[in-house]
């Protein structure tokens, strides 16, 4: 039973996606219910998988019992089963959130709104179970063009965002396809397994090297990599309010996620010597973004890109981890990765209470109100406590890892990189937060903000104290679960 | 140098490859044209599919059904079908994109009523 376990969790949101309209044809309020059902449902299910998996070891699902490499190959292995536990708890916790936001805003399409959000869920949970290359791009194309038409939702300026995000993200895709025919060209394989026993005697190829090259670039598109990243502000800020939070966690996260994978698990087996290039690239690029995404997030007003360019150069942040290539900076990564999910997620659901509850949008409207509620500002501080990285959150661990790596290879440039990135965090949430607490004193009188406000913003708050209380234990499943892998 | 021509010319198909992917990227960056812009995306995605298809081609080979049970398989006489395979779920990929694209510039159009990317910029400020 616990077998197939991967392939319900996929199938329990897609399935209900393509039933919804069958479902709410009566009535369309009865969307979000079947949503949120569909979705516990999930979540359920990938409790139970990771708990399979901690217990037994990772299940590797071939479809229709085919055999890998001829078949389509699944593999949860813990940090993908951490990863979808992640992912739809924050799927989860975000459709949770939307219920105060009047269902008028959908303006009677909140059919394909919630299709398309179960659509994009289950395209998440098909990316981070993959086991072949092929079977990722397809999956990250599902979430993609979902992701295009959930930006697209409010019209007006967002269509032109959405239409940008289009162009950028489906030449990435054609540049990772193309970087997937050049490995299928000179290995014969895309199962990733299969991949890792027969690459590493063949970097010397300049068609490995090249294809190697494209799928960065593919993938560094739909990770908003710095000089690649123009798509995403635009596409995060015009989004409608409830679903940027379930974007913002999770779309670059997964590509960066398959971007590791490559990585360690395709060209960084074996011998460690060739693929150091590689890796140097990696890290010098994510030092660049990091740095330069929090100089642009400083340079913001509006609160949407101020966070939008947070998350940018925490991608960077994650890149540089990964990008020492040892086994301490995998986990590091990963375990940044995780929080960074979070962390991204909480943000911009707070940023749509401030529209919702207080018409808040830049930072000079932030002046002019008086944010009473202890929920909201209490999550905001959390937060922005762990985007800075102090301790007992889950955002300083990730980081001291990160560090760690950088310091255990010696990288001091890599070391530098993350401390500006860190004080320019500080400066830009100081900003944030010095406008919040010097509201006006005489201010227009809110209602009362709703319980599903307060219960998910208190959800992430406690979801990141989590991740820095239990970080020990997270850790050090994940250092398991990468044992072998990286110098 | 001469050998390298050589080289280049006895792969004909690649040849066509790059100057389609390098026209489509063209077309993307430069044109102001929303739907223009789409036209050059997609013969990028085209010609990324017909790179994958033409790695399978093979001269004197057959399609790959086998004729008889008898005797062992010999790979030489059919082309490899994976490729076609996956150049199958790629074009599903591409004809999904291009539908939510072309809502997309559809929606833009009805809004602004002007499909030249400027005109656009200048009606949002």
């Amino acid at each position: 039973m616990t077998y197939h376990i991967p392939a319900l969790v996929f199938l329990v949101p897609f399935v209900t996606a393509i039933g919804l309209p069958l479902i709410a044809l009566r009535d369309e309020r009865r969307c979000r219910p079947a949503a949120l059902a569909a979705l516990s449902v999930m979540a359920v299910l990938s409790l139970m998988n990771l708990g399979s998996v901690l217990s037994q070891g990772e299940i590797r699902y071939a479809f229709s019992g085919w055999a890998p490499p001829v078949g389509i190959e699944w593999v949860a292995d813990e940090i993908a089963s951490i990863m979808v536990v992640a992912a739809t708890l924050l799927a989860l916790v975000s459709v949770l959130y939307s219920s105060p936001f009047p269902i008028q805003t959908l303006q009677g399409r909140s059919v394909p709104y919630y299709s398309i959000l179960l659509l994009l869920v289950s395209g998440l949970s098909g990316v981070i179970y993959a086991g072949d290359l092929f079977n990722i791009f397809v999956f990250l194309e599902i979430v993609a063009l979902s992701a295009y038409s959930l930006v697209a939702v409010p019209g007006g300026r967002a269509l032109v965002s959405a239409f940008r995000y289009l162009i950028m993200g489906a030449l990435g895709a054609s540049f990772y396809l193309l970087g997937v025919a050049y490995f299928y060209a000179s290995t014969g394989t895309l199962n990733i397994a299969d991949l890792a026993q027969r690459t590493p005697g063949l970097l010397e190829s300049k068609a490995v090297i090249g294809g190697l090259i494209f799928m960065f670039i593919g993938l560094g598109i739909k990770m908003a990599l710095m000089p690649l990243h123009a798509w995403l502000p635009d596409a995060y800020s015009d989004a409608p309010d409830t679903a940027s939070p379930i974007l913002a966690a999770l779309l670059t996260k997964v590509a960066l996620l398959v971007w590791v994978r490559i990585l360690f698990w395709v060209i960084g087996v074996g011998d460690a010597e060739q693929p150091a290039v590689v890796f140097s690239l990696v890290w010098v690029m994510g030092a660049l973004a990091s740095v330069g995404g929090v100089v642009l997030a400083l340079s913001q007003t509006e609160i949407k890109r101020i966070f939008a360019y947070g998350g940018i150069a925490h991608v960077g942040l994650v890149l540089i981890g990964v990008g020492q290539g040892s086994h301490t900076g995998l986990t590091a990564g990963l375990f940044y990765l995780l929080n960074d999910a979070v962390m991204q997620c909480a943000l911009f659901l707070l940023a749509g209470v401030l529209v919702h509850q207080y018409g808040v949008r830049t930072l000079d409207d932030l002046k002019s109100v008086n944010v009473s509620s202890s929920w909201v500002v209490g999550a905001f501080v959390v937060v922005a406590v762990s985007m800075i990285g102090l301790p007992p959150t889950g955002g300083f661990f990730g980081k001291w890892y990160i560090v760690l790596s950088a310091v255990e290879s010696r990288n001091y440039f890599a070391l530098a990189a993350i401390i500006i990135t860190t004080l320019l965090t500080l400066a830009y949430f100081a900003r944030v937060l010095e406008r919040m607490f010097r509201g006006a004193p005489k201010s227009p009188q809110v209602p009362d903000t709703p319980l599903s406000f307060r219960a998910s913003v208190a959800a992430l708050a406690a979801a990141i104290m989590g991740l820095g209380l239990w970080s020990d234990r997270i850790v050090s499943v994940l250092l398991e679960a990468t044992r072998g892998l990286g110098q | 140098m001469v050998e390298l021509i050589q080289v280049w010319l006895s792969r004909p198909n690649f040849i066509a490859f790059v100057i389609l992917f390098l026209w489509g990227l063209y077309i993307t960056v430069v044109h102001h044209n929303l739907v223009k812009k789409l036209i050059g995306l997609y013969l990028v995605q085209t010609s990324v599919i017909f790179f994958l298809v033409t790695t399978s081609a093979k001269s004197g080979a057959t399609v790959p059904v086998l004729m008889s049970e008898a005797g062992s398989v010999n790979p030489e006489m059919y082309v490899n079908p994976l490729p076609h395979v996956l150049t199958l779920t790629a074009i599903v990929v591409q004809v999904a994109t291009l539908g939510v694209s072309l809502a997309l510039v559809s929606a833009i159009y009805r809004k602004f009523g002007s499909l030249h990317e400027t005109e656009i910029l200048n009606r949002l400020e």
